[in-house]
C-alpha cells in the first residue's frame, strides 16, 4: 500500500493575531506554527495501515521553509519520506490553487491512497481533499472515522461521520482520496529514535517547474476566490465580563446567576 | 430561466433541513437586492410530496431533479445531476447549507463546474452589484471578506444559524417542476453499504436545565474531574467538546456540537472551551451562557452572556465551594 498524507502547517490554536496595514493578512512574525490537528489523525491512520499491510507512507506539505517542521515531525512519527512543495507561486491559494499543486505531485507517482485532514484550522475551506480527488478523477470519501483495508484488494471500506451521531459505511475503489476526521486513534508521539532516523530519510523539495506546472495554475493567481480583508468578528451578545481575582469573580458570577438570571 | 438564485435544499426522511429554510431566507433577500428570481432545487427520488409542501409554504418554485439513483445520497450521483442542472439552467448563485453532506459533494461539484466554492459564510455585503461574503477563519478568531472571481454560477455555503430562517407558511398553490435527470452507472464508484442510526444515548442532555461543559483546556482526564465536581455541586449535566471525547476523557455521548448533541439548557457553563463553530452550533441557543477561559480572544466570549477571563483551575474550585455553601 502506497499512501500519501497531506499535512498543513497552521498557527497554534491559542494564537493572537495582528494584521498587516491593509488588513489583508495576519503578521507571521509573532506566530508559532503547528501541524493541523486532523492531518495528524490522517497520518496516524496511514502509519497504522502501513504497519498492517506494508508499503510506504509519504508526507506532503505545501508552504514556505517553515513547513519543514511539519514534515520533519511526520518523518519522526514514522513517515518514510517527505515531499515539500515550495515556492512563492504555491502560496496563498484557495482550495483550488492548493489542490492543483497537490494533485500534480500525486499524479507524478503511483499512490493507492491519499489522506488529508477534514479541514484546515486557519482557512477552514474543508475542500482540498475532495478537489484533489476530482482533479485526479479518483473517488473520494470525506469525514472518515475508520478505514478497513485488506491486503491485495482494490477496494476500501470506510466509516463516515454524519451529523448528530449518525454514521455510514461506504466502499470505494482504489486509488482514492479520504479526508480524515479527528478521534479515530490516539496520535502517536515522535520518539527520540524516530527523530534520529528522520534525519536520514528522503526529503524532496519540488517547485512549480519540477511539477511541470505553470505559475498561473496554482496558488493565489489560480484561486477562484479573492481575499479582501480580515476583520475582528462581531459580538453577537453584550457580554458582561467579570473581573477580579478567582475568588471575587466566582462570587460575583454566582451572585448574578442567582439574582439576575434566576437559574440557580 | 437563466440567471436565477438557486437554493439547493437538503432533505432527510421526507423533511427539509432547517438550514435550507435559512438559505431560502437569505435567497429571498438577495433576490430582492439583486433583482433576480429565486427557486429551490431538490435532488432525490419520489419527493414530489415534499416539493409541493415546501413550495406551498415558501411560495417558491421548486425544481425537482429526479433520478432513482439519488434515492439515497451519494456524492457522485448528486454531482452528476447538479452539474447537468447548472449547465442547462445557468444559475447566478447556488446557495447551500454548510452541512456534512455539502462538505462531501459541493467541492467536487464546484470543481466539475470549474468554479470555486465559498464555504461556511456567516454574513454578506453587497457593493456595486458585487457580493462580498464574510467567512470565519483562524478558529473563529477572525472574519475574512471574500468574493468570487470570474463568471457565475457562484457557489456559496452558509453556516448553520447565521441567517434567519424564512419559515412562515404562505399556503400558496404549489409550483413544482419535475425533471428527470440522467446518471450513468459508470459514474457511481462510491457505494453506500449501510447507515448506522444514532443509538439512543444513555446521556440525554437535551432535558438538562443546567450543563457544565469542559474542553481541552482542562488538560487531562484526571483534571477533568473538576468539571464533574462543579456539575454535581450545581445538580447539572456534564457536556464536553470534541477533543475531550476524542481523547477518551469522557464517553462520546457527552459531546456537544455538530457531531454530538444539540442542547438548550437554561444555563450553559463552558470551561476551557474555545468556542469553535462546530461546538457553538450545539449550544448557542442556551438561555444563559457563561464562559471561563484564559484567552480573552477566545470566540466563546462572542456568544457568552457572562465571561470570566481566568484559569479554570483557580476559578472553578471557587465556584464549587460557593455552590456547596448554597446547596449543602
Ligand atoms: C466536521 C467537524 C465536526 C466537529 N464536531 C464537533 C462537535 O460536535 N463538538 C465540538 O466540540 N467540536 C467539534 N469539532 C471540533 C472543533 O472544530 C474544535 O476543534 C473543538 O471544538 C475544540 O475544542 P476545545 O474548545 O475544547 O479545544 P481548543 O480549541 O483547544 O480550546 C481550548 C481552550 O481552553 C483554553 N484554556 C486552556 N487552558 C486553560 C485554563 N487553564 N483555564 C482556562 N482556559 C484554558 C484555551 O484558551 C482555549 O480557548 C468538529 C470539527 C470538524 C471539522
Ligand atoms: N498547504 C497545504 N499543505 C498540505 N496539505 C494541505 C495544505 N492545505 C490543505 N491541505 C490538506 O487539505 C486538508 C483540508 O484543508 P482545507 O481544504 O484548507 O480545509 C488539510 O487538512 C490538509 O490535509
Amino acid at each position: 500500500m502506497r499512501i500519501l498524507t497531506c499535512l498543513k502547517q497552521v498557527p497554534e490554536r491559542d494564537s493572537r493575531y495582528k494584521l498587516n496595514q491593509d488588513g489583508s493578512r495576519v503578521l507571521e512574525e509573532d506566530l508559532v506554527f503547528e501541524t493541523n490537528e486532523s492531518d495528524l489523525f490522517a497520518l496516524e491512520e496511514a502509519l497504522r495501515l502501513k504497519e498492517k499491510l506494508g508499503g510506504e507512507v509519504a508526507a506532503l506539505s505545501l508552504g514556505s521553509d517553515r513547513v519543514s517542521k511539519v514534515l520533519r515531525n511526520a518523518l519522526a512519527m514514522g513517515a518514510d519520506r517527505a515531499i515539500h512543495l515550495k515556492g512563492p507561486e504555491f502560496e496563498r491559494g484557495d482550495a483550488w490553487g492548493t489542490a492543483h499543486a497537490i494533485a500534480a505531485a500525486v499524479a507524478a507517482e503511483d499512490f493507492d491512497l491519499v489522506l488529508t485532514g477534514v479541514q484546515s484550522e486557519d482557512m477552514a475551506f474543508a475542500q482540498t481533499g475532495a478537489v484533489v480527488a476530482q482533479i485526479l478523477g479518483w473517488p473520494c470519501a470525506t469525514i472518515v472515522m475508520e478505514i478497513a483495508l485488506e491486503a491485495d484488494t482494490c477496494r476500501v471500506q470506510v466509516k463516515r461521520e454524519l451529523e448528530s451521531n449518525v454514521f455510514e459505511r461506504v466502499e470505494l475503489p482504489l486509488p482514492a482520496v479520504l479526508t480524515i476526521q479527528s478521534g479515530s486513534h490516539p496520535i502517536r508521539y515522535a520518539t527520540l529514535r524516530g527523530i534520529m532516523q528522520a534525519k536520514r530519510k528522503e526529503y524532496r523539495v519540488l517547485t512549480v517547474e519540477d511539477l511541470g506546472l505553470s505559475a498561473e495554475t496554482v496558488g493565489e493567481v489560480a484561486a477562484k476566490v479573492r481575499h479582501h480583508r480580515l476583520l475582528a468578528p462581531e459580538r453577537k451578545k453584550q457580554t458582561v465580563m467579570i473581573d477580579g481575582g478567582a475568588e471575587e469573580a466566582a462570587r460575583t458570577l454566582m451572585d448574578k446567576l442567582v439574582n439576575e438570571v434566576g437559574v440557580l | 430561466m437563466a440567471g436565477r438564485i438557486v437554493v439547493l435544499g437538503e432533505h432527510r426522511d421526507g423533511r427539509l433541513k432547517k438550514i435550507s429554510w435559512e438559505a431560502m431566507g437569505l435567497g429571498r433577500k438577495l433576490a430582492a437586492e439583486l433583482g433576480k428570481d429565486l427557486c429551490l432545487a431538490l435532488v432525490g427520488s419520489d419527493i414530489e410530496g415534499l416539493a409541493r409542501e415546501v413550495s406551498r409554504r415558501s411560495g417558491l418554485e421548486v425544481v425537482v431533479l429526479a433520478n432513482d439513483r439519488c434515492r439515497h445520497y451519494t456524492p457522485e450521483a448528486y454531482c452528476e445531476v447538479l452539474a447537468e442542472y447548472a449547465r442547462t439552467d445557468d444559475p447566478y448563485l447556488l446557495l447551500l447549507g454548510h452541512t456534512y453532506q455539502t462538505m462531501d459533494f459541493a467541492p467536487t461539484l464546484a470543481t466539475m463546474l470549474d468554479r470555486g466554492l465559498i464555504p461556511n459564510c456567516v454574513d454578506y455585503r453587497s457593493t456595486d452589484g458585487q457580493l462580498l461574503w464574510v467567512r470565519q477563519v483562524f478558529n473563529g478568531k477572525l472574519n475574512l471578506e471574500v468574493s468570487a472571481k470570474g463568471d457565475p454560477p457562484y457557489l456559496v455555503s452558509l453556516q448553520q444559524g447565521a441567517f434567519p430562517a424564512s419559515e412562515e407558511d404562505l399556503k400558496v398553490p404549489p409550483r413544482v417542476e419535475q425533471r428527470q435527470v440522467g446518471v450513468a452507472e459508470g459514474v457511481l464508484r462510491r457505494k453506500l453499504l449501510e447507515v448506522m442510526e444514532a443509538v439512543q444515548t444513555k446521556v440525554d442532555l437535551s432535558q438538562a436545565e443546567i450543563i457544565v461543559a469542559g474542553g481541552r483546556g482542562l488538560g487531562s482526564q484526571e483534571k477533568f474531574q473538576l468539571i464533574l465536581d462543579l456539575a454535581s455541586a450545581l445538580g447539572a449535566g456534564v457536556g464536553a467538546s470534541r477533543p475531550v471525547t476524542d481523547g477518551g476523557w469522557l464517553p462520546k455521548e457527552h459531546q456537544i456540537g455538530s457531531s454530538g448533541q444539540t442542547v438548550t439548557p437554561r444555563l450553559y457553563i463552558a470551561c476551557g472551551i474555545s468556542g469553535a463553530i462546530q461546538h457553538l452550533v450545539g449550544m448557542s441557543n442556551s438561555g444563559c451562557i457563561v464562559a471561563i477561559n484564559k484567552d480573552p480572544y477566545a470566540p466563546i466570549f462572542q456568544v457568552a452572556d457572562y465571561g470570566i477571563v481566568g484559569d479554570v483551575f483557580q476559578v472553578v474550585p471557587k465556584l464549587i465551594e460557593i455552590a456547596r455553601e448554597m446547596r449543602p
